[in-house]
């Protein structure tokens, strides 16, 4: 399937990656190789990787020291058949010795195999969900596939890919006050559609991203999957280095694109000009600045979901919710992405503060996003979430609206109980 | 093995159906076969009578994008389903489907010409030629591994004749 040849055009980082997975000096975008991944990943979902396992003949996993599990969706459980199906992931992982297995409560997997240094700069990495993007915060080459093709990874160590076309998105200028890089993140699939990057992976460039934080990059490369992305990286630098030193499990090579490289695509974007946005419900793309959704009543809040949910986030949220209560019609659920983040936000007190304003603090998890676990809305609500999608139905009830946003608009949203502009609570 | 020509009568589904819309993600932990009186409920109940009863579907633009999970394109199968045609699709959608031995084929215009529920279309995976009326579509021909995957049946069935076949070679 995979031919070594001698190409000698600069190549993209997606390119150089698939290149040393594949066994290949250099490859071309829409080339189809086989690869072997360098780690992959999966959460509760692994069950049906397991039932497909079996159903393949397959008895030994491939590489077991490079695959790990966390479970996230649906912890604590609510169901006999979610808890036999938990039982049977926590089996599987022990009786295949998976290098590491992360028991409900640790945190959203994508948050947290960042968290343990098992997602790692210049890494192809493999995972059953659709945010795995959210690896190319460290420069990892992260990308999602189904169950059952992981179930196919487990039993060979390998599969194919298509090598990706890359957009190169060239940030520039500096995030305003109240204003965080979910609102950029946000501006950029309004400006893309849902599949706008379809089938390509994204690299970010420019002084605007290396001035970024490895939370902020996170949130960039996470919603990469809400326009079709294959992949999404921030390059290596200095901030990537100062998260990765000490925490990388594995020996890592950082990579960086070619001078030269190739780019099907390339846009600018000035931080400086950011707005707040807020996304109308039905639609991940139909963001607006938060001045035309303003006074738009909202019956629940949920900060929380691997997009924006870390100690960065939840210090927004505080600072805007100190000395102040949430609006007596409204939930506000906070679910921190990860143990770590909640442990921070204890020790800086921010986590007193959400509480004493009224939040209501769930177990780290995907909790309220993908509607099958806590927080389902009822006929008619609506949401204001930090979470990454918005589709009718998503959480749980297709007569509910959802809308996306930043922390800090989401905060300041359940003091009022209607969209509001954060900024007026941070001068 | 080659994949076989895929004939049939269509579903037209409209644009921007998410694949939470397919199959919401309460009903994952169904049994396949339990997963399709579900199945494109959450669009109406005509497109899920149409799924159940014919095997093609004609989709409109990002059909199945959003969450990866796998359970929307195992539902698809279960109620009969064996391609669709149109898009553009989103590309963990495309990969579960073809996992799940359901032929995808990009081919916006199709999609875009006025096909209508129930007639008829005939796809030659090999040649990416779609026959609709007196029309010709010429598309991507489908990359040999997702030939094979298709002509196995599903992923499943690819992997375990590999390793059969792996089994065999090693004398074990």
């Amino acid at each position: 399937m995979t031919s070594s040849r001698n190409v000698a055009s600069p190549q993209t980082v997606a390119q150089k990656i698939l290149a040393r997975a594949s066994g290949n000096d250099a490859v071309a975008p829409n080339q189809i190789v086989e690869v072997t991944p360098d780690f992959c990943y999966s959460h509760d979902y692994a069950v049906f990787a397991i039932d497909a396992f079996a159903q393949m003949g397959a008895t030994d996993v491939v590489a077991p020291e490079r695959l790990a599990i966390c479970l996230d969706h649906g912890f604590p459980v609510n169901t006999a058949r979610d808890a036999n199906n938990h039982m049977r992931v926590r089996d599987f992982a022990r009786k295949q010795k998976f290098r590491a297995f992360f028991e409900g409560g640790t945190g959203i997997a994508h948050q947290v195999m960042l968290e343990k240094g098992l997602v790692i700069p210049g890494a192809l990495v493999l995972a059953s969900d659709s945010h795995t993007p959210s690896g190319g915060a460290v420069g990892a080459l992260a990308i999602g596939i189904g169950e059952t093709e992981l179930a196919f990874v487990w039993a060979f160590g390998r599969t194919w890919l298509k090598v990706p076309e890359t957009i190169r998105v060239t940030l520039s200028g500096a995030l305003p006050q109240g204003i965080q890089a979910k609102d950029a993140t946000l501006s950029l699939v309004k400006r893309l559609g849902v599949l706008g990057g379809a089938y390509k992976a994204i690299e970010y460039h420019g002084p605007g991203a290396s001035a970024l934080t490895v939370s902020e990059r996170f949130t960039f490369c996470n919603m990469s999957a809400e326009i079709g992305a294959k992949c999404s990286m921030f390059p290596h630098d200095a901030v990537t280095e100062a998260f990765v030193r000490g925490r990388a499990q594995f020996a890592y090579e950082p990579v960086h694109a070619d001078a030269g490289a190739i780019y099907c695509e390339e846009i600018a974007l000035d931080l400086a000009q950011i707005e707040p946005m807020v996304v109308l419900p039905g639609r991940e793309d139909r963001g607006v600045p938060v001045s035309e959704a303003a006074g738009r009543k909202i019956d629940q809040v949920f900060i929380g979901s691997c997009t924006n949910a870390r100690a960065d986030d939840l210090a927004l949220a505080a600072r805007i919710l100190k000395g102040r209560h949430v609006h007596p019609q409204v939930r506000l659920l906070v679910v921190p992405a990860s143990r770590q983040v909640e442990i921070d936000a204890a020790r800086s007190g921010d986590l007193a503060v959400l509480l004493e304003a009224g939040a209501i603090l769930m177990p780290s998890g995907c909790a309220v996003c993908a509607g099958t676990h806590q927080g389902v809305l009822g006929d008619g609500e609506v949401c204001l979430s930090t979470s990454n999608r918005n589709m009718p139905g998503r959480m749980g009830n297709n007569k509910a609206e959802i809308m996306l946003c930043s922390p800090a608009t989401a905060a300041a949203s359940a003091v009022t109980g209607v969209v509001t502009d954060a900024r007026e609570f941070l001068e | 093995m080659e994949a076989e020509i895929i004939a049939g009568s269509v579903t037209v589904l409209g644009d921007f159906i998410s694949a939470d819309a397919v199959l919401p993600a309460r009903y994952s932990f169904l049994a396949p076969a339990d997963m399709v009186q579900h199945v494109l409920t959450e669009v109406s109940m005509e497109a899920n009578a149409g799924v159940r009863t014919r095997t093609i579907i004609v989709a409109g633009e990002a059909f199945g994008y959003g969450t990866g999970r796998e359970s929307p394109a195992r539902a698809l199968r279960a109620a009969g389903v064996r391609a669709i045609v149109g898009g553009p699709f989103s590309r963990m959608f495309f990969r579960n489907a073809i996992n799940n031995g359901v032929l995808v084929i990009d081919c916006p215009e199709l999609a875009a010409c006025g096909v209508a529920d129930g007639e008829q279309l005939q796809i030659d995976p090999t040649g990416g030629v779609i026959r609709w009326k007196d029309r010709t579509f010429r598309t991507m021909p489908a990359p040999e591994i997702i030939r094979r995957i298709i002509a196995s049946g599903s992923l499943i069935e690819y992997g375990r004749a590999l390793l059969q076949a792996d089994r065999g070679a090693s004398g074990s």
